[in-house]
């Protein structure tokens, strides 16, 4: 029994010793992640008040759903452009979801609506860095709307080429600011 | 007195699955999706020659050598794990035959299957509903889970037979010989040109669904 105990009190004293090791180095990371995530709230707290947890849920919840949305209408274009004879009125529904949804993107990652808060693919990454990521949303913008606009003109080498900058841009931002699982 | 127990092509065959199952493993942790897409036509390559060598191959990799019915696995495992033969035991071929079914089953969702984002499919997703390839992706992850428990399994296995049963079964699966009764038949060899000819036939089905298998993959 008595070495049982001791050997209880041996692991708990390193593992707390490890764990003290690792503060030092995680703080200064750690520190310069509050700062951004600080000046955030600052600058919008005096626009918004901060999300409730249900509201926050709910968010995530849509954001989720409407992604779901572009994936769909995305791969349904795919589809379309592999086939032998692709329906331009396929690919004009599918133009026309994505660009509808695509200029609510940068509104779907308010402070507070991450890993912390409810299961999300999304990573810390996006609130850390938040220039970058307002810069892949306005690309994701653009490349949708340039595919909308060729597809409602039925010009296929347009509709190709737009089809491929958009998925471009759909990926550069997964392979930053998204996770294979959620979190 | 050692005897040879495994051919070549039935070791490059075993080995190769281990590479390959890593690399597709870690390229799909990490996100490199054209290596994840070769390491899964290098692995239909080598299961497709691994069913034509299972009917052509040396003795000991013939489907017909060691694949036996329940009671024979019985009497094997009530027999103390032991068998004077060469080759896969009675339940040994069990895992054989689940290993190949399970990889198969993997590399053929692959196949059909999208990913969540509809940016990468496989070569024969065309051939089956958005819905479907959509569930094959699903699937696949399910599947992947399924394999890991039977690969646990089978290096349990492997462990058993070394440390409890004295038996080492590494060495003979990279050497091809081990240490055999005088009284133990041989391995019968297949001709190294049969070999080749299951590579080739192997190769040209590996081709021909990797473009898509054409005309009837659409």
């Amino acid at each position: 029994m008595r070495r049982v105990s001791i050997r209880i009190i041996v692991t708990i004293s390193g593992a707390v010793l490890l764990a003290a090791c690792q503060q030092p180095g995680q703080t200064g990371a750690e520190a310069s992640n509050v700062a951004v995530t600080n000046a955030d709230i600052a600058k919008t707290a005096t626009v918004a008040p901060p999300l409730t947890r249900e509201a926050a849920l709910k968010l995530m919840h849509d954001r989720h759903e409407n992604y779901e949305k572009i994936g769909k209408a995305f791969t349904t274009a795919s589809r379309a452009l592999k086939s032998d004879t692709p329906d331009p009125a396929v690919l004009r529904t599918s133009a026309a979801t994505i660009a509808g949804l695509a200029p609510q993107v940068s509104g779907w990652f308010p402070t507070g609506t991450g890993p912390d808060v409810g299961k999300t693919m999304a990573r810390p990454e996006i609130w850390q860095k938040p220039e970058d990521f307002a810069a892949k949303t306005r690309n994701l913008l653009d490349a949708a709307s340039a595919f909308d606009a060729a597809a409602k003109a039925g010009d296929m080498p347009a509709i190709e080429a737009s089809f491929g900058a958009l998925g471009k841009t759909c990926k550069a931002c997964h392979d930053n600011y998204r996770n294979e699982h959620e979190k | 007195m050692t005897g040879r127990v495994w051919d070549l092509p039935t070791r490059l065959f075993h080995w190769s699955l281990v590479v390959l199952f890593g690399l597709g493993w870690w390229s799909a942790e990490t996100g490199r999706d054209t290596v994840h897409f070769w390491s899964g036509y290098a692995l239909l390559f080598a299961l497709l020659f691994r069913l034509l060598w299972g009917f052509a191959g040396s003795s000991t990799a013939r489907f017909s050598g060691f694949v036996r019915g329940p009671r024979a696995v019985l009497r094997y495992v009530r027999a103390g794990w032991r068998e004077p033969l060469i080759g896969h035991s009675p339940l040994g071929a069990l895992s054989v035959i689940a290993m190949l079914a399970l990889l198969l089953a993997q590399v053929g969702l692959g196949l059909v299957a999208t990913d969540e984002d509809g940016l990468e499919a496989g070569p024969l997703a065309m051939a089956v509903s958005m819905d479907a390839s959509d569930r094959a992706r699903e699937l696949h992850e399910l599947n992947f889970d399924l394999l890991r428990i039977l690969i646990a399994v089978h290096i349990a296995a492997v462990l058993f037979y070394w440390l409890l049963l004295k038996k080492p079964l590494i060495p003979p699966m990279v050497t091809g010989r081990a240490v055999l009764d005088p009284d133990t038949p041989p391995m019968q060899p297949a001709p190294v040109r049969r070999a080749l000819a299951c590579a080739a036939i192997a190769l040209a089905v590996t081709a021909w669904i990797v473009a898509g298998a054409p005309p009837i993959g659409g």
